[in-house]
């Protein structure tokens, strides 16, 4: 049974992944472009060498943070959209403490990765309290406290820390900046980023409170019945599922970024939900899922260049695996399917 | 009457408009028990597809019928996915809201071309214009100087009054809503019903979208939805899923957006996007106050299987 | 099998079988209805009758056989199709939409004139002359929502007739009323039989089939045995004939405790006006060593008393004793920590998480135990969890493919296994135990009465609340009526008069 359950949750995306290609291609071929060079660039200008790599890795490194906020807060039931917002909250205050506070260097760092995490911990404490005491849909909530959250950066780069007469903010100071990993183009962000997601499985997992918050999100009922704070683990779930995202917004702003700017962060959010989802909600999953949407997007770059194939064919490429691995996910779990193909693969019962 | 005031008022009946599009779109889906979140990204399709049709044909009224056709076209997607997979509707519009605003951002790119200059399609005249009227008065304004697209909203919001409570039609509509199952033995057609929903939503969602870059803006942009489709679903909570409710609803985030573009004209000492952030907070004040009364159709967000034991 | 009467027979239903995946629901099912007769479907929970009527009425697709309509073979593929062919049916579960108002309802799906606008008028003249003729008095303009159960079924039963059926399905029909509304329900049911009706009645009450039928289907196990004219049948001849061996009326030895008191409500109040969910000055005690029976029909405040017994609501008024100490906090957590089980009353909806296994299942609300975790839940235990679920399973024979599997899909009666366990194994101070047995087959029933009884006389206090007034006699020590939120009376589980039990069910 286990198995079973396991192997769709792997066939399916894969399956996704493979036909959304397919599409894909058919589309660089319209485009009066070879498919076959194009996914030759594709790859190259994701895993061709070291360098790309490394450029893979850290366009990753945010996209992890806002997969695993989806998933810790979906795992408890809590459809938090508002990734982004939490983000842009965690980059700000980043960026304010990098840019005006007196430290510099590692406590510098370290303090901006807490205040990352504390502020979007708070902002979606916010939607969370809405929830909690107004019972209100934190769909919505989320998603307007993104586009909130997105006005407040732009306050930020277009007056407050604004750089000049260009919009956006005064650069994050050398000496703030975060320190290569292994010497890629990538920082000590992305390890970070996994061992979060490490965190995150071990506590999810394999211990008494993930168990809980797993039971409240699958049937609240019962764990309210069965003597869980249903509350409280509903609001630590916005209040962690923000606080990675913050602290993703806090290291990428001294990681990758260095300023605010129009444009930062945009999508994120949904993003990662996205690929939470591909990933069924699970971290280590979704780590290896975010790696391979940041690759599409290095790797179109290097594509558009070398075959004039646009960009945004690898972004309708993304979208393409969501609503096929969403669909299939779904049409695995119908009964008339599960008889029909069971019963062929003699595997009932 | 102030200028200020009445230049709000106007603006605030523009604004209003999409919104009553998007915001029926959702609360057709809804009467038939399904929430779909993603219509943010089907507006973005039909405004995408609006924009180029009217471009292309110089009609502004085919771009509105072409972006009606598009929304339609994607959320059967949305259709399939969920009343025939069984998809989780929440999820899904969430597929939806990603894979149809890069459909429609990849379509520009292909058109243009990456780095084109900006383009322009006309928009749609006014009544005022198109009966040669050169009064300024306000009233005049109010009810002639509106696009078609005005209209046909109120009108819509009328028409969908009279069906859910006067017709034969709309009750059992709104059966399948509340109960599927019961619906189904009284000989309803519910999967048939739930198709149709989705027709209606694509099409009134794409027309939402189109609105924006026929009547509204001269050309289209990524992300010109802005929340539009979410504050929709605001506005159907905000006005208990009674067409009435929810003109009175996309009437105050209209003058709320109206308000936030007045302001941000009038001052010049806060940074604007203080009032550009009027209508979101005020999205989340308005859900904060009325809480979360339970009014909604019943089996809204519940796939529908046929043969369940 | 019945011979062709043709003339009078009405409807035919020949060797039906459906499937579900693997299991036979109806396996070869062959019943006909004649004109003007009260034909009853009588069987166990789970003997098929509810499919096949399922199958009649163009829900469920027959895996294979046939259906007949005066004579004619037809294939029904859906209700509206049913309907056609002058078949209606009352739901179970009643198919109304709380949203609407009784014409609403009534008129629903209704196809019998043109125009789009509903003719509210002559809808109206319709369904009155309607109810008059039939005596089904309702009030049109009312929500369905403020109806009693009566009422709301005979918006069904006109909803129906409105269609213009001539066989009415009416599955268990009689399961939540009270006595005086069952009586009403016959005399509706005589005169549709005179005015040349025929009514499929489904039930597995015997005393009531042997007032009203004309004939008797049995089914057992998803078959036919026999169909019999009523004649002169006794209560135990349908019931060997239905159960398949000679009903052994289990007897129990009843207990008469004399130990300590373990919880008390005094005088306590919940929505007290509201006379379906909520609890109007009742007072219990329970004892060690007891099972103190709740009787009643469904929906008079048992879920709010068995709510508050396990601290999910908190009283308006009055107060709750727990072991001798006052209950000041009402929280499910709390009422745990002292020892108090529940069995709730949806174990899908609030007694298991279908999408966890069953190992997690059964310690679900003991991960944080030094036997399942260390560092006070920090790290789990996964194979002591896999090995206690293991021994779980042997104990309480809880039938899966393994521990792993996620425990929706199990069979009711084996889920209802493993709340036992998870509620049992730490021998509780008090159990309050809901609808326990409620749906599952005779098997997983006793051994679920066995498992209560023997908690019982190891020291429990058990609070037993079942609308199965069969099973309040059998293993009630003591038996409280409860009616519109209200303790009626209480009697002794020994010889309990049973007339004037079921009097104060109905509120008498």
């Amino acid at each position: 049974m286990k198995r079973k359950d396991f192997g769709a949750l792997i066939i399916v995306p894969v399956l996704s992944i493979i036909i959304s290609f397919l599409i894909g291609c058919i589309i660089i071929a319209a485009l009066g472009a070879s498919p076959a060079e194009a996914l030759r660039y594709l790859w190259k200008g994701a895993f061709g060498n070291i360098r790309n790599l490394g450029t893979t890795f850290s366009r990753s490194t945010p996209l992890i943070f806002t997969t695993l906020c989806a998933c810790f807060a979906y795992r408890c039931g809590v459809f938090n959209l508002g990734g982004e917002g939490q983000f842009l909250i965690g980059s700000i205050l980043a960026c304010y403490i990098a840019t005006k506070s007196p430290l510099t260097g590692v406590p510098a760092m370290l303090l901006c990765a807490l205040a990352g995490a504390a502020g979007g911990g708070l902002w979606a404490a916010a939607a969370g309290l809405l929830k909690i005491w107004r019972g209100q849909n934190e769909m919505i909530i989320t998603i307007m406290l993104n586009y909130v959250a997105t006005l407040l950066m732009g306050v930020v780069y277009t007056n407050w820390l604004r750089d000049g007469s260009v919009p956006q903010t005064i650069a994050v100071p050398d000496e703030t900046k975060l320190p290569s990993f292994l010497g890629l183009r990538a920082t000590i962000a992305f390890p970070v980023a996994i061992l979060v997601g490490i965190a995150v499985f071990y506590f999810l997992f394999s211990t008494s409170g993930g168990f809980q918050l797993r039971a409240v999100g699958l049937n609240m009922t019962a764990a309210k019945v069965n003597g869980f704070n249903v509350k409280r683990y509903i609001m630590m779930s916005f209040i962690v599922s923000g606080a990675i995202a913050g602290l993703g917004g806090a290291l990428e702003l001294l990681g990758t970024q260095l300023r605010l700017i129009n444009g930062f962060g945009a999508g994120y959010g949904f993003d990662g939900v996205a690929m939470a989802l591909i990933a069924s909600l699970h971290p280590i999953a979704g780590i290896v899922v975010a790696i391979f949407f940041a690759a599409l997007r290095v790797g179109s770059t290097t594509m558009q260049t070398a075959t004039g194939v646009p960009t945004s064919v690898s972004d309708i490429i993304q979208a393409l695996v969501i609503v096929f691995t969403v669909a299939g996910m779904a049409m695995v779990k119908l009964p008339e399917f599960k008889n029909r193909f069971l019963r062929k693969a003699g595997m009932e019962g | 009457m102030g200028t200020f005031l009445a230049n709000l008022i106007l603006a605030g009946v523009r604004m209003a408009s999409p919104l009553i599009f998007l915001s029926l779109a959702e609360l057709y889906s809804q009467r038939a028990g399904l929430v779909n979140i993603g219509i943010e990204g089907i507006a973005a399709i039909g405004s995408l597809t609006g924009f180029l049709v009217s471009l292309i044909t110089g009609s502004p009224l085919l771009g509105v019928l072409a972006g009606a056709a598009a929304g339609i076209l994607v959320n059967m997607i949305f259709a399939y996915a969920t009343v025939t997979l069984c998809a989780e509707q929440i999820v899904y519009g969430m597929a939806i809201n990603i894979f149809a605003p890069a459909l429609a951002a990849f379509i520009y790119r292909v058109y243009f071309g990456s780095g084109s200059e900006l383009v322009q399609a006309g928009l749609m005249g006014t009544f005022k214009n198109m009966l040669g009227i050169k009064s300024n008065h306000f009233l005049v304004n109010l009810f002639l100087d509106q696009t078609p697209m005005v209209y046909l909203a109120f009108i819509l919001v009328i028409v969908t009054a009279v069906y859910f409570t006067r017709t034969k039609s709309g009750l059992n509509y709104k059966a399948v809503g509340e109960y599927p199952k019961a619906a189904a033995t009284l000989g309803i057609n519910v999967i048939g019903i739930k198709y149709l929903s989705c027709v209606i939503c694509g099409a009134l969602a794409g027309i939402g979208g189109a609105y924006l870059t026929t009547c509204y803006s001269r050309t289209y942009v990524d992300g010109n939805i802005a929340g539009r489709g979410f504050i929709a679903l605001a506005a159907v909570i905000f006005g208990r899923w009674n067409p009435g409710g929810v003109l009175i609803a996309c009437l105050f985030f209209g003058f709320c957006d109206a308000l936030q573009i007045r302001l941000q004209l009038i001052n010049n000492t806060l940074p604007y996007q203080f009032f550009q952030m009027i209508p979101y907070v005020a999205t989340i004040v308005v859900l904060a106050i009325i809480g979360a009364k339970k009014a909604g159709p019943k089996s809204s967000g519940q796939p529908y299987r046929k043969e369940e034991r | 099998m019945a011979v062709d009467k043709a003339a009078d027979q009405i409807l035919r239903m020949e060797h039906i079988t459906k499937q579900f995946g693997s299991v036979y629901a109806n396996r070869n099912i062959t019943f006909d209805v004649r004109a003007g007769e009260v034909h009853t479907l009588l069987g166990e929970n789970g003997a098929g009758k509810s499919t096949l009527m399922n199958v009649l009425f163009g829900l469920y697709q027959p895996t294979a056989g046939d259906i007949y309509v005066r004579g004619q073979k037809v294939k029904i593929e859906s209700p509206a199709q049913a309907v056609k062919l002058g078949i209606g049916m009352v739901h179970q579960h009643f198919m109304l939409v709380e949203a609407m108002t009784v014409f609403e309802n009534i008129i629903l799906g209704d196809t019998r004139s043109a125009g789009i606008f509903i003719d509210r008028n002559a809808r109206r003249k319709e369904i009155l002359e309607l109810s008059q003729k039939y005596g089904l008095d309702v009030d049109l303009d009312l929500p369905v929502t403020e109806l009693a159960v009566g009422a709301q079924q005979r918006v069904e039963i006109l909803k129906a007739l409105y269609r213009g059926c001539d066989v009415l399905v009416l599955d268990e029909p009689t399961a939540a009323l009270t006595d005086v509304e069952v009586e009403g329900l016959f005399e509706i049911m005589n005169k549709l039989r005179s005015e040349g009706k025929s009514i499929i009645f489904i039930s597995h009450k015997m005393r009531e089939v042997l007032r009203v039928s004309d004939r008797i289907t049995i089914l057992r196990a998803g078959e036919t045995v026999v169909t019999v004219d009523i004649g002169e049948l006794t209560g135990e001849d349908l019931a060997t004939m239905m159960i398949g061996r000679q009903l052994v009326r289990s007897q129990y030895t009843k207990a008469e405790s004399k130990e300590e008191i373990v919880a008390v409500l005094d005088h306590v109040s919940y929505h007290k006006n509201s006379k379906h969910n909520g609890l109007n000055d009742v007072s219990v005690n329970i004892r060690r060593g007891e099972i103190v029976g709740i009787a009643g029909v469904d929906g008079n405040g048992q879920s709010q008393l068995a709510m508050l017994l396990t601290g999910n609501i908190a009283p308006d008024e009055g107060s709750m004793e727990l072991k001798n100490s006052k209950v000041a906090v009402f929280d499910p957590n709390a009422f745990i920590q002292e020892n108090v089980a529940h069995i709730p009353e949806d174990r899908n909806k609030s007694g298991l998480v279908g999408n966890m296994s069953v190992a997690d299942n059964l310690v679900l609300k003991i991960t944080k135990d030094k036997r399942f975790s260390d560092g006070n839940g920090f790290h789990l235990k996964k194979k002591a969890i896999r090995s206690y679920a293991l021994e779980m399973k042997e104990k309480y024979d809880i039938r899966c493919s393994s521990v792993d599997q996620e425990a929706r899909n199990l069979s009711g009666g084996n889920q209802q296994k493993v709340i036992l366990a998870r509620e049992l194994e730490a021998a509780p101070d008090l159990l309050i135990a809901v609808h326990p047995t409620r749906g599952l087959d005779i098997g997983a029933t006793r051994f679920i009465h066995d498992t209560v009884i023997a908690q019982r006389d190891i020291g429990a206090g058990v609070l037993l609340i079942s609308a199965d007034f069969d099973e309040i006699l059998e293993v009630s020590d003591r038996i409280l009526v409860m009616f519109e939120g209200k303790i009626m009376g209480e009697y002794s589980g020994k010889n309990p008069p049973i007339d004037e039990i079921s009097l104060a069910m109905a509120g008498k």
